[in-house]
């Protein structure tokens, strides 16, 4: 054997924005913010709490001196695990660049793939939504797709969480109304469980909540970071910022406005209980000044993101990304380029738990059709991320030199060992030969989406929640119900 | 001689605050009828951007400067007429609903607004049907228009219509809606008068509205 000295392996792309002293700079940028200009917090007891942390209090204006944010930099987990809601088994390992895939939240609308109208999103849609992502390989956890909005608004949410857990076991990140419906919902959960101290062993469901920019935490948000951090549940915070709305219209000024609002987040959360699991989100793009969209499908929104992704390593933080949406009124080539270069970019910089996955109309509209495609494309991006292994094996000279010039590889023992893991096969991406195409009824990539949406809508069956569980969940929700009706 | 409207107008397209009021000051001193520096000088030019941003051609930001030249040219005029004679598209009191504090998008509407000639009375965020009401009493104007991101907060558009339902206020003025969750069918079930999806189409609904 020979003595290999000063050999370098890249076992993936390598793949960065920023670099570490650009990281350092923003970070430092961010801390000033937040020392100078402050937040605003619409909360008396985040503020009170925030106040016996050591942060400046005047009103309802928060300056947080760095140190705080130092301390909260220290306290927070490195890393947070989601499990199957299921069975508990610990699939989604947030942390370092371990990248995961998972569809958005609250859209008010969403096509239907029996009529293809556009239509407000209900239980069923949400329900038919979860069945299929259970069903996606490439999907690692779930958000609902839509909004439900054939129930009373005001506890949509339970039902919200209800059509997701009956219709798919993967992790869940979820939203709520307010802290009532998070308290709800994590009363579902720890039954689920098994019990309060199994769910904060074995989480399977994150919240999700959202400052509102520039520099705001209402309420809502920052009771609902407070009420995760007693709880020991993950929180995901995630400031929607769009540059030269409202953020900076230069991408290092959105970087800056944005990380403050989240480690501004990120305090109220650690300052109420140190060592809770907190997920530092994030969607940064553009605001579009022709039609003033929140562009889910610019450049800059993959630059934004990748860059954000670099902060969060270098911070050491768990992720919320976000990928394989579009800002397309349908699913067409647009759709598919922006959805194709987000997750190829997400899959490349590694941010953790990334969401949005079908979403078009600048995520006001969610797609199933669009979700099976990504399924493939993040499939795709996996197997870029996996690189190129190069050793004695994969350097195959004994077999090069045993079929020589001429010959082929086709009935090699090495190729049946190897071309299944070096190669990936996707499933609704088409390399059929035209005959073959047309024969098979030379249907669109959109069309051979529609019927595997409506087959596993027709024929998949998740795995099912016990009877006993369905029905103190549907107790919830029936509960949240009646103080609705009588209020 | 010059009197100034092409230039003027030209200036506002180009969003030269400093240009706008030199040359304003400049007709005014050379005895320019004040109402005629507006129509055909300041409000020209700023017709001329909004059919620009409607048609893709210019965006957002430069709009906003060349409202804000059309505006500082505006203040320098208004002195020297009588009010009534101070041309105004309309009047539209704009705000985000209770329990919400989203507002990018009811500023964008309401500047946008502005822009093309109204008077708008921004009542701001978390705004309930109490706070509408006061500012139809007080402000009198011919449009309210109300935003929510939320599906929750949306709800509060009902309770503000049918608060000026029962104030008897409803026939007085009309409503506009607007935000994420909003659409023509829940306007419809409201019973709001039109719902706009950005805020150059809100602009539109209004001059539709007060035609």
């Amino acid at each position: 054997m020979p003595v290999k000295s000063n050999y370098v392996e890249n076992t993936s792309p390598m793949f960065s924005i920023l670099s570490p002293s650009q990281c350092e700079e923003i970070l430092l940028a961010a801390q000033e913010v937040l020392e100078r200009t402050g937040v605003t917090v619409h909360d008396e007891e985040a503020r009170d709490i925030l106040k016996k942390a050591g942060c400046w209090v005047d009103g309802i204006l928060v300056r947080i001196p760095s140190a705080v944010v130092d301390r909260a930099l220290r306290s927070v987990p490195k890393r947070v695990t989601l499990c199957n809601n299921r069975t508990g088994s610990r699939d989604v390992h947030l942390e370092g660049y371990n990248a995961y895939f998972g569809t958005g939240s609250d859209t008010p609308f969403t096509i239907d793939p029996y009529t293809g109208k556009r239509q407000r999103s209900t239980k069923k849609s949400v329900s038919n939504a979860c069945k299929v992502i259970d069903a996606l390989p490439n999907l690692d956890f779930v958000m609902s797709l839509g909004i439900v909005q054939d129930v009373p608004l005001l506890i949509s949410d339970r039902h919200q969480f209800e059509a997701q857990v009956l219709n798919t076991s993967k992790p869940i990140v979820t939203t709520a109304h307010d802290i009532y419906g998070f308290a709800d919902i994590i009363e579902m959960c720890e039954i689920m469980a098994g019990g309060v101290e199994e769910l904060r062993r074995n989480p399977f469901m994150t919240l999700y909540a959202e400052p509102i920019s520039p520099l705001q935490h209402a309420w809502e948000a920052a009771s609902k970071l407070i009420l995760a951090a007693r709880k020991g549940l993950p929180v995901v915070y995630t400031p929607c910022v769009m540059a030269g709305g409202t953020v900076p219209a230069t991408m290092a000024g959105v970087l800056t406005q944005g990380l403050a609002e989240s480690l501004s987040g990120l305090v109220i959360n650690q300052s109420t209980r140190e060592g809770s699991p907190f997920i530092m989100g994030g969607v940064f793009t553009i605001m579009d000044m022709s039609s003033t969209i929140f562009s889910y499908g610019s450049p800059e929104f993959n630059l934004l993101m990748s860059s954000l992704a670099d902060l969060a390593h270098y911070l050491k933080l768990p992720m919320f990304g976000t990928a394989g949406c579009s800002d397309s009124n349908l699913v067409d080539e647009q759709a598919g380029i922006e959805a194709a270069l987000s997750i190829a970019m997400t899959a490349l910089s590694g941010p953790n738990l990334n969401h949005d996955v079908g979403y078009i109309e600048y995520g006001s509209t969610s797609s199933l059709e669009f979700l099976a495609i990504n399924n493939d494309v993040i499939g795709m991006a996996r197997r870029l991320v996996r690189g190129i292994k190069v050793n004695d094996e994969t350097l195959a000279l004994d077999i090069i030199h045993k079929i020589g010039p001429g010959g082929h590889f086709l009935s090699e023992d090495h190729t049946m060992k190897n071309f299944k893991t070096e190669t990936y096969y996707p499933s609704l991406i088409d390399r059929q030969r035209y005959e073959s195409w047309l024969e098979s009824g030379s249907k669109t990539l959109f069309e051979r989406a529609n019927e595997k949406v409506k087959d596993i809508i027709e024929n998949y069956e998740p795995d099912p929640l016990p009877k006993d569980v369905q029905q103190k969940i549907r107790a919830i929700v029936e509960r949240s119900e009646q103080k609705v009706v009588k209020s | 001689m010059s009197n100034y409207y092409e230039e003027i107008s030209q200036n506002v397209i180009t969003g030269q605050l400093d240009r706008v009021k030199q040359l304003t000051q400049q007709a005014i001193d050379a005895g320019n009828d004040p109402v005629e520096i507006i129509n055909q000088g300041l409000i020209l030019g700023m017709s001329v951007v909004g059919a620009r941003f409607k048609s893709g051609q210019m965006f957002v930001p430069e709009v906003l400067m060349s409202a804000r030249s059309m505006t500082a040219g505006m203040d320098m005029v208004k002195p020297l007429i009588l009010s009534e004679d101070i041309p105004s598209a309309g009047k539209v009191v704009i705000g985000t609903v209770k329990g919400d504090l989203h507002d990018i998008g009811k500023n964008l509407v309401s500047m946008m607004l502005e822009s093309a000639g109204y008077t708008t009375i921004n009542v701001g965020v978390d705004a309930g049907p109490e706070k509408f009401l006061q500012a139809v009493k007080e402000h009198k104007p011919n449009i309210i228009a109300m935003s929510a991101l939320l599906t929750t907060t949306m709800l509060s558009m009902k309770d503000t219509i049918e608060l000026l339902k029962e104030e008897g206020l409803r026939d007085k003025v009309l409503v506009i809606i607007g935000g994420a969750p909003i659409s023509q069918d829940f306007a419809d079930e409201i019973g709001a008068d039109g719902f706009a999806p950005d805020a150059g189409s809100a602009t539109d609904l209004c001059k539709k509205l007060l035609a």
